[in-house]
């Protein structure tokens, strides 16, 4: 659904993505691996056109988005979880997650969909009164996806979930994260986290310093060399 | 008029100098239809609320959005200049004699047993607290009203969560215009006009906006009625001509007193 051709993306001279080209099909959870820096965290941004890229093309489902402006991209299908989750942290819990259906194609099944976010996060709705910026970590991570989830994705992009949480919080994230895709919502995860990202993906990219360097199937990385030594330590 | 400079400020991060031009404006529309359409002053507001927000959106899309990334000092200069612009096409238009609008409603009053009020005083009040009911309901209770603060509180996040935050800055624009407009349609009922009328509402907007916060329309409306105190009974204790300096002095002090405004100490003072 998701094809990523040759993309260049440099902030001023200095590049960050290089020739970049991956494809992501229907139904998948795939997996974007490397250590800081490798530009993953830019590559998602590309895809939601907050940061521009130079040359190389994107198309969703066959139509090009590659200069499309983000809330095109929203509106055409793809939600982002940014890393640090960027809540509104003066709003309430409520209102950061109705937000998330502001775009055209989620707005008539608003409060629908808010039903079927509380359910997949009753802590949400619990706290729904509260100011955004006093939740856990872990809650706000929620708020984020639930934000995300709003929006009707056909693909969700969730940069570093599990960052900053509590092991027993990361276990109930990933769950979800399964149950997000098992709806039928193709995932695209990054993560620090490898060995539990490889648990939920089908697939994966290995990215070091703006270029694809491996990839593969989930059981392919891990019976990899490199990915055993790089980044499970074994 | 200091709603409007807060919402603007709020979601643009700019700081509209024009804003006592528009105030001009609201004035002189009213004023000018009811001299020669006989337009009763207080239905000028249905004018001049949707006109100022087209004519502020159209502002914000071709001159503000072109300054925003820029120096703040590029959209100061260019809102100053604006605001001569506007001052000196009312003199065209209108030229600088002073105006006044009389009708039998704005010369009336009403005996509240020894005090006796203005009933168009009474009007703008409680124009002005619906006003601020109507801009709080819009922005907690539509979609529209929680993008504006979203766009005010993380412009990056808005853009990811798919808010067209280039429209949205737009009507933030048209209705921090519109606002002002009505705030001058308003004030025309209570006092007579000049194309330099503004000015020192202009100042005394800062000076409101910098005690209640300049985040928070609550906040504008009790830095409000501080200042209207603290003018009140200042002049119990010195000359009426010095009232204006007030609101200068008031301005000073908390700035050297308080940098984040009485609103940012009271959050400050919380958090400790």
């Amino acid at each position: 659904m998701l094809e990523i051709r040759d993309l260049v993306v440099g902030y001023g001279d200095v590049g960050v993505l290089w020739e970049c080209s991956l494809h992501i099909e229907r139904g998948e959870v795939v997996t974007l691996l490397g250590a800081n820096g490798a530009g993953k965290t830019t590559l998602m941004r590309a895809i939601s056109r907050i940061v521009e890229s130079s040359s190389g093309t994107m198309t969703l489902d066959g139509i090009d988005i590659t200069k499309a402006p983000s809330q095109d991209v929203v509106n055409a299908g793809i939600a982002h979880v940014p890393e640090g989750r960027k809540l509104w942290p003066e709003m309430t819990v409520e209102e950061n997650v109705l937000l998330g259906a502001y775009p055209k194609r989620a707005r008539a099944a608003t409060y629908e969909t808010l039903e079927e976010v509380y359910a997949l996060f009753p802590r949400i709705k619990e706290r729904r009164k509260q100011i955004a910026g006093t939740l856990s970590g872990g809650e706000q991570q929620m708020v984020a996806i639930g934000r995300g989830l709003m929006s009707l994705p056909e693909l969700l992009m969730l940069d570093e979930p599990s960052l900053g949480l509590a092991p027993i919080i990361v276990g109930e994230l990933f769950e979800s994260i399964r149950a997000i895709n098992a709806r039928g919502t193709t995932v695209l995860l990054v993560e620090q986290n490898v060995m539990g990202a490889l648990q939920v993906a089908t697939r994966g990219y290995v990215l070091e310093t703006g270029r694809v360097v491996t990839t593969g199937t989930r059981a392919e990385l891990l019976a990899s060399d490199e990915i055993q030594k790089a980044y499970l330590g074994l | 008029m200091s709603y409007g400079l807060a919402l603007i400020y709020g979601v643009l991060k700019v700081i509209n100098l024009a804003n006592a031009g528009f105030l001009m404006l609201g004035a002189y529309v009213t004023w000018w239809m009811w001299s020669t359409w006989h337009v009763e002053p207080l239905l000028a507001p249905l004018v001049i609320v949707p006109l100022f927000f087209g004519v502020g959106f159209l502002i914000e899309k071709f001159l503000v959005r072109r300054v925003l990334g820029q120096e703040p000092i590029v959209s100061l200069l260019l809102l100053f200049g604006l605001w001569l612009v506007l001052q000196n096409l009312a003199y065209t238009l209108f030229t600088g004699d002073t105006r006044s609008i009389e009708t039998p409603f704005i010369d009336s009053s009403v005996h509240l047993g020894p005090i006796q009020i203005a009933w168009p005083r009474i009007y703008v009040f409680v124009a002005g607290v619906l006003a601020l009911v109507a801009l709080q309901t819009l922005l907690t209770r539509t979609q529209l009203g929680r993008a504006i603060r979203a766009v005010a509180q993380d412009r990056d996040a808005a853009k990811i969560t798919g808010i067209d935050v280039d429209r949205v800055m737009g009507i933030a624009f048209g209705l921090g215009i519109a606002l002002t407009g009505f705030a001058g349609s308003l004030l025309s009922l209570l006092f007579s006009f000049n194309p330099d009328f503004g000015r020192t509402l202009l100042l005394k907007s800062f000076c409101i906006i910098v005690l209640g916060g300049l985040d928070s329309f609550v906040g504008v409306a009790f830095g409000a009625l501080a200042l209207a105190l603290a003018e009140a009974f200042g002049v119990r204790y010195m000359a009426a001509s010095l009232q204006n300096l007030i609101s200068f002095v008031v301005l000073v002090v908390v700035l050297v007193a308080f940098p984040k405004g009485i609103a940012g100490m009271i959050r400050s003072l919380r958090r400790a």
